[in-house]
């Protein structure tokens, strides 16, 4: 059903997105932050177009268009704007230090495919590679999260959860309704523009975005 | 076994005229004139025949040790394939070769230490903490190569890759072939990890060990290490993207292998020189962030392998 | 017949000589000739048994006196002859160094009763390896291990040996409560304590309790071989001991608990289920690679030996998780090749441990200091010593082709094969493995670089260092027989494999004998997928230094060498200009201070100008982790149930009187019952 040219190419396309996952936590500067996750939507994109491609379903071209345009294009710069306004530090200060946060990963990716096993069977072609790969994206978005101090790179590691949860909808099940990922992409939308909103009033009030100095506000 | 040994004297012949390209496309980058391809051969020639200095302090291992690096990379290189996919490969597979770098290493680190001198235990310690890292990424890369082709024989996975066109391509490759690119910078003393035209104390891993050399014994360990360059390209030209090696003697097939090989050199040199003169070189204790990314590239790429 | 009088001799010939060492303790240098003569010519015996069993078969033997606990017999097979083989090389090579070392005890220490203790434990570990009834077993580790706790608090008046003895001793113990608690588990289960019979009790019994059983027998011999987190008591009481008991502990008395463990789990409990495979594959890249690292920063010479001693029972328990993990799957072939992978690397870590160590023990001879810090230019003035000292380290450090490089290259090869197996997950897992072996070599390669590049290399940095001299011929001939066979036993591996073979067939339930070796060649695996040469290696390799040395003096003609000073910046260079070992594995220390943890402190005395110290002081130690967080709160917790229980011990004769009368009524009340 599906011929070995799309296959490979899903392939290819999946092993980038990881492989983007990878990067991000290994980056050090905010500025290559946004341009892999640039890069890790156009992946993703691509991959929906191939799947449309696949199996005949109109809308996801279109759902795939629309990630492109938005994550790949407006938001990173979006957040490269808010970034420069606030005069923000131009390295990311990571909790945990770079190589223990690339073991971590692999490990995740390993957990993720121990955990997706017994579906894995059950799948079709699709499916089975991409479907650990989303585990894999949104475990380490969340890592990220965790692990990072700026305000401005939670929100990257929130997006790239978004990616992976994107990436599970387009292989499982071939998209989600047409609605549903307009809601999805309007909520991102807005919620990036509030966060560079309230990062740049922030920073205005208290002269920083870093959230360990923030949690000071507890008391 | 006749032609492994004519590809081995070929590679150490080449590694200067590759060592001198990469040296003339770095200072194309850099906007100077720069050093005809040809100088390493002369300053080889001139080294030899100069007299050599031996410290008091050190013992017979300063000695032998010029020999025992060049020992290990013709070795090494009899194992090798270069321009056809046979080589002695029979005798030793890919540990053997990585451990027959590793060799080599360790007794340069050893002269390093002999004579006594700062700088020489400084680049000896510096070498040993970044191979600690790279050896494990040159080991699991290359196993996913031998994974991806079935045998861990070099030549036989040139042979296996090569004749099956693009069936085994895989995201694995890609990613094994990322990490090794990684560990040729870090082993072979490349910038972004070490700087092979510098003698400045802070900035220096594999320059400091053969400080003390001179005479034959500094052109012994300068040919080694730039043969040892070019095993790291042939490597990345066979194992990785083996295609156009010739698998059998005829004068077409040779033909292309020379051609192919040639390309394949030219593409990996112009792209360590675009490194070298893009990045600056990293603080030490930076480096493990570069090497833990090559690292887990390199587990990734088996990962994937089994995942993929 | 034949083996039978030799192996009686064998057990019979240490005693008496220990007997006659211990009684002519007076006459010191009597004693020690006595004494090692005995030790070498029963492990020359010891040897002759190994080779006529290889050759002809089993042997089972039995003592002439019955006991309560059934016929107490010794059982060699290949796999007990095997160790046996490797047991009584190590000692013979140990007791030719004995001759010279043991004399420079004279008038200080009692040598005779050293020469007399050795012998015992050399007998004991014979007889621990032949068992085959669990008592006999119990009796004979325990004399073991009695044997070398007197052996290690042998210099007794040194600082810290006796603690270390003590603490050795208690281990060793817990290991044994452990193991003994196993062996009665069989027991109870198979009615016999001849371990013939636990097989197939072992069939019988539940799966729970089978488990129980691995994981008491996983600690006992663990704690004896010094897996991570039981690992603490090897760096102190290895280097305590004297160094020719010291290499004879790193290099075959651990072996005995890996004979115990390949015996216990393959040979008696089967290994059906792959977590046990999974758990020992564990544990052995822990220990490989926290035995490595606390290795790296070491700057005691027998200290550092100890820690790589853990890393290589790590890398011998990946060989063997793996063999399990296979076996457990039904691939007996690649059960049999990582089995194969262990045997050797148990061999020739034998073989380069034993080498080091008496290595060491020359160092400590010639110079009376086992510091690093302190030692430096020994190759100049102990030219044969750091040569062969070299050899071991080469061979430690997997430097082709010596025998240290054959047994890991085996032992990734049967890594690599576990694409065979079904389950992705636990092929994960292994791939995860190899990475971490593949470190280990790495940060193994750079910890033997450090020990010989510091100690023998360079400028002394003491007077002591200064002064030394090569030492007695008899240590020599010691050193150099290990030396020759590092070399041997990789050049020639292709012989030994078939030998090796015959071990692990019975064991894994397939022989690979024929597809494994073809000719000078090793073929570790089905079809083509990877072979090597070692002895065509070593051919290559001096055929082209030869040919590098005789091209590279004629091109350019001869010219001179040149002897000056090492370039200095026109400050001379002096002692403490070199770099120390502390320097050279700084780099990795910060690296991987997560796991070593430094505790530095800085001092600087103040004097009346800020901009003049007269004094500063800079500590970094590193923290130990396992003392501090493992060891710590159990021995607290055991004192707390020590005192909550000696509330019972009032002193007073009535109370005692008092609880023998309960004891006494509740025992006839109960047994009217």
């Amino acid at each position: 059903m599906v011929n070995d040219l799309s296959l490979d190419t899903i392939n290819a396309l999946a092993a980038l997105i990881l492989l983007a996952d990878f990067m991000l936590v290994a980056s050090s500067r905010m500025r290559s932050l946004t341009r892999i996750f640039a890069l890790q939507s156009l992946a993703m994109g691509g991959l929906a177009a191939v799947v449309a491609f696949e199996t005949g379903v109109g809308h996801i071209y279109v759902v795939a268009v629309l990630s492109i345009a938005l994550k790949a294009v407006v938001i990173p710069r979006f957040i490269d704007y808010t970034a420069d306004k606030i005069q923000v530090n131009r390295e990311v200060e990571p909790l945990v230090k770079i190589p223990g946060s690339l073991l971590i990963c692999a490990a995740i990716t390993m957990l993720a495919y121990f955990v997706t096993e017994p579906i894995m069977e059950l799948g079709t072609a699709i499916t089975s590679n991409c479907l650990a790969i989303s585990f894999a994206t949104v475990l380490i978005g969340m890592f990220m999260m965790v692990s990072r101090r700026k305000a401005i790179t939670e929100v990257v590691g929130l997006l790239v959860v978004e990616n992976g949860v994107f990436l599970a909808a387009v292989s499982t099940t071939y998209s989600m309704p047409m609605v549903v990922e307009l809601g999805v992409f309007f909520d991102i939308f807005v919620g990036v523009i509030i966060m560079g909103v309230f990062a740049f009033r922030i920073n205005r009030t208290f002269e920083t975005v870093d959230s360990t100095v923030l949690r000071r506000l507890k008391d | 076994m006749l032609t492994s040994m004519v590809q081995a004297l070929l590679v150490l012949a080449l590694s200067p005229l590759f060592t001198g390209l990469i040296r003339r496309s770095k200072a194309y980058f850099q906007g100077r004139q720069g050093a005809s391809v040809l100088q390493p051969y002369r300053d080889l020639a001139k080294l030899f025949r100069k007299d050599s200095v031996l410290s008091h302090d050190a013992s017979w291992i300063m000695t032998i040790t010029p020999y025992v690096c060049m020992t290990a990379v013709i070795a090494a290189a009899l194992m090798v394939p270069f321009i056809t996919d046979s080589s002695l490969g029979f005798v030793g597979d890919l540990i053997v070769v990585v451990y027959l770098f590793g060799t080599m290493r360790f007794f340069m680190a050893l002269a390093g230490l002999d004579a006594g001198s700062s700088f020489g235990g400084m680049g000896s310690s510096r070498e040993m903490t970044v191979s600690a890292i790279v050896e494990p990424t040159i080991l699991l890369s290359i196993f996913t190569m031998a994974l991806i082709s079935g045998t861990t024989d070099l030549s036989g996975i040139s042979r296996n890759l090569a004749t099956s066109g693009l069936d085994l391509v895989r995201p694995a490759l890609f990613l094994a072939l990322a990490a090794f690119f990684i560990s040729t910078l870090a082993e072979n003393a490349r910038v972004p990890v070490d700087n092979p035209s510098t003698h400045l104390e802070l900035t220096m891993i594999h320059e400091a060990m053969v400080l003390e050399h001179s005479g034959k014994h500094l052109a012994l360990m300068e040919w080694s290490s730039m043969t040892k360059l070019l095993l790291y390209a042939v490597i990345m030209a066979n194992v990785f993207l083996p295609w156009g090696i010739a698998t059998d003697l005829t004068a077409i097939g040779l033909a292309t292998g020379i051609v192919a090989m040639s390309l394949k050199l030219l593409l990996f040199g112009l792209a360590i020189a675009l490194v070298e003169s893009s990045m600056a070189k990293l603080r030490l204790f930076r480096l493990p962030n570069l090497l833990t990314v090559s690292f887990s590239l390199s587990l990734l790429a088996v990962i994937s392998y089994y995942i993929l | 017949m034949f083996v039978d009088q030799l192996f009686l001799a064998l057990i019979v010939l240490p005693f008496a000589g220990a007997i006659l060492a211990a009684t002519l303790n007076g006459h010191a240098k009597t004693s020690v000739r006595i004494a090692f003569t005995v030790s070498s010519l029963s492990s020359l015996l010891g040897l002759a048994v190994a080779f006529l069993i290889f050759l002809d078969g089993e042997m089972r033997w039995e003592l002439p006196f019955s006991s309560p606990f059934g016929p107490l017999s010794f059982y060699l097979d290949t796999l007990a002859a095997f160790f046996l083989g490797t047991i009584s090389v190590v000692t013979f090579a140990v007791s030719v160094y004995s001759f010279g070392y043991a004399n420079h005890y004279e008038g200080k220490y009692p040598v005779g009763l050293l020469g007399a203790m050795f012998n015992i434990f050399f007998s004991s570990m014979v007889m621990v390896v032949s068992s085959s009834n669990a008592i006999l077993f119990l009796i004979m580790w325990e004399t073991m291990s009695l044997s070398s706790f007197f052996l290690v608090i042998f210099e007794h008046r040194q600082e810290g040996t006796v603690g270390s003895g003590l603490f050795y001793l208690i281990m060793t113990h817990i290991g044994t409560a452990a193991i003994g608690m196993g062996l009665l588990l069989m027991y109870v289960n198979s009615g016999s304590f001849d371990l013939s019979s636990f097989p197939g009790a072992a069939q019988g019994m539940s799966d729970v309790l089978r488990s129980a059983v691995f994981l008491l027998w996983l600690v006992g011999f663990g704690a004896k071989a010094g897996i991570v987190p039981l690992h603490v008591w090897l760096p102190m009481a290895h280097p305590a001991a004297p160094s020719n008991v010291s290499a004879l502990m790193s290099a075959v008395m651990v072996k005995t608990a890996i004979y115990m463990l390949i015996r216990c789990c393959f040979g008696l409990l089967g290994v059906q289920d792959t977590w046990w495979g999974i758990t020992v594959l564990a544990i052995g890249c822990v220990s490989a690679l926290l035995g490595v690292m606390y290795a790296l920063i070491e700057s005691d010479i027998k200290r550092m030996l100890a820690f790589s001693t853990v890393e290589n029972v790590g890398i011998m328990l990946i060989a063997l998780g793996v063999a399990m993990v296979f076996g457990s799957y039904g691939l007996k072939e690649l059960a049999g090749l990582a089995l194969i992978a262990c045997l050797m690397h148990v061999l020739s870590h034998a073989l380069f441990k034993s080498l080091l160590f008496m290595g060491a023990g020359s160092v400590l001879l010639a110079t009376h200091t086992k510091d690093m810090e302190r030692l430096g230019g020994l190759a100049k003035r102990m030219p044969y010593t750091g040569a062969m000292f070299l050899i071991g380290a080469l061979s430690a450090s997997a430097i082709p082709p010596l025998s240290g490089f054959i047994s890991e290259w085996l032992i990734f090869q049967a890594m690599l094969q576990s694409f065979s197996i079904p389950d992705a997950m636990v092929k994960i897992l292994i791939t995860v493995a190899l990475g971490t072996l593949a470190i280990t070599g790495a940060l193994a390669a750079a910890a033997f670089l450090k020990v010989f590049g510091i100690t023998f290399l360079a400028r002394p940095r003491s007077r002591d260092a200064d002064e030394a001299r090569e030492v007695p011929k008899s240590m020599l001939l010691g050193m150099g027989l290990m030396a020759a066979l590092c070399v041997l036993a990789g050049a020639l591996s292709f012989a030994i494999l078939p030998g090796l073979d015959q071990v692990s067939a019975p064991l894994a339930g397939a022989s690979i004998a024929d597809s494994l070796v073809n000719g000078i060649e090793i073929v570790p695996t089905v079809g083509e997928f990877s072979q090597a040469s070692p002895p065509l290696i070593a051919v290559i390799i001096l055929a082209v230094m030869g040919l590098v040395l005789t091209l590279s003096q004629a091109y350019g003609g001869r010219r001179k060498v040149v002897r000056a000073d090492t370039w200095d910046c026109g400050t001379p260079l002096t002692a403490r200009t070199e770099y120390s070992g502390r320097g050279f594995s700084n780099p990795i220390n910060r690296m991987f201070s997560w796991v070593y943890r430094p505790i530095r402190t800085f001092r600087a005395t103040r004097s009346p100008s800020p901009y003049i110290r007269t004094e500063m002081r800079y500590t970094s130690t590193t923290q130990p982790v396992f003392e501090k967080y493992l060891y710590g709160p159990t021995e607290a917790g055991v004192r707390w149930a020590a005192k909550k229980i000696s509330v019972i011990q009032t002193g007073s004769i009535q109370t005692y009187l008092g609880y023998i009368f309960v004891v006494l009524v509740l025992l006839l009340v109960a047994l009217r019952l």
